[in-house]
């Protein structure tokens, strides 16, 4: 009972992604934050108030946080699955220096 | 981007990059800005006196107490990355000796705040011009702290100096060539500190009419109060108080 708790805990803080989620975050911290940048000097620029632009930049950051950070289901979309097991006599060859082992 | 730490610390990463970036290219923005800061400086008065520098000391020295009139428009100065301006008169002259180098001593100094500034109650606040004072004594009541003119325009004649002035020798008198001279420190919210523009640079321009006409300290004169004008610092934090307190005078 314990032990359940503890993984769904640990899953939870870990939030594990798949391989392709994990582009996927990569993708969206570089558009959102470089976007936020751009956006937030732009904005700032044109009235004039470096304040303005102060907090733009922060509510983007903020966003981004948000939208990277947690395990979104969207970032669990290709899990990748564990080979099949196989039971007996290997199918796989495996070489070491010349010699089969596997 | 395996786990929420790591992309936690991934997005925290390119968020610093993002920032100075960004910072970056404010201050560099400062330099797209065109500034023709231009003024007018004039001696009103001139009085050498003897004083002491603290109450307690038997060293006699000469104070030079200068008034001024200081016409100066600064508004270009103020764009969206500036915090503040410190602005400040000094008065220079030439040392007697032959090599060494000339004397720079401040004698007015106010700090002018930029739009997104923050109020302070060591802010320069403008004083009201008298053929004004009584058509804004109405308003005068309700918005205290605004200055008769717009931001960076200074307009001020007779002013009393913040600080009287002595030299290392302790002898001002009859002292020759002495200027007035404006000079700035523009404070960003992000990027290098500005001095006072002497020469083109640019879309800046050079102060225009940053000295006075030279004159000459006087003999010393009898020994008056030649009373300096308090800056807003006046401010002090005083002993069993918890608010500061402006002193009188």
């Amino acid at each position: 009972m314990a032990d359940q708790l503890l993984d769904q805990v640990r899953d939870a803080v870990e939030g594990q992604i798949d391989f392709e989620g994990q582009k996927l975050a990569e993708l969206i911290t570089t558009v959102l934050l470089g976007g936020v940048g751009i956006l937030a000097f732009i904005v700032g620029f044109m009235t004039q108030d470096i304040k303005l632009s102060l907090y733009i930049g922060l509510a983007g950051t903020a966003l981004t946080f948000l939208a990277v950070v947690p395990p979104w289901p969207f970032y669990n979309k290709n899990p990748e699955g564990w080979l099949p097991p196989h039971k007996g006599a290997s199918t796989v060859q495996i070489n070491v220096d010349g010699q089969k082992v596997g | 981007m395996h786990s929420a730490l790591v992309r936690i610390q991934n997005v925290f990463g390119f968020f610093t990059t993002v920032a100075f970036s960004v910072a970056a290219v404010i201050a560099l923005s400062t330099f797209i800005h065109p500034q023709n800061p231009s003024s007018s400086i004039a001696l009103n008065n001139v009085q050498v006196v003897n004083g002491r520098p603290h109450y307690y000391s038997y060293k006699k020295e000469e104070y030079a107490h200068i008034k001024f009139d200081l016409d100066a428009d600064l508004s270009s100065l103020f764009n969206w990355n500036t915090k503040q301006v410190f602005l400040y008169l000094k008065a220079v002259y030439p040392s007697t000796k032959r090599g060494e180098p000339q004397s720079e001593a401040v004698i007015w100094d106010a700090i002018l705040p930029g739009a997104a500034a923050p109020w302070n109650q060591n802010h320069y606040i403008h004083p009201t011009p008298k053929t004004q004072s009584k058509l804004k004594s109405s308003k005068k009541s309700k918005d205290k702290a605004a200055s008769p003119y717009p931001r960076g325009i200074i307009k001020i004649s007779n002013q009393r100096p913040k600080y009287q002035i002595t030299d290392i020798t302790g002898k001002l008198q009859n002292r020759t060539d002495v200027r007035l001279e404006l000079g700035w420190n523009v404070q960003p919210w992000v990027g290098a500190l500005l001095w006072t523009n002497s020469h083109d640079f640019g879309t800046w321009k050079a102060l225009e009419g940053g000295q006075s006409e030279p004159f000459d300290f006087p003999v010393k004169g009898k020994k008056t109060d030649l009373r300096t004008a308090k800056g807003k610092e006046g401010h002090r934090l005083m002993a069993g108080e918890e608010q500061p307190v402006r002193k009188s005078g």
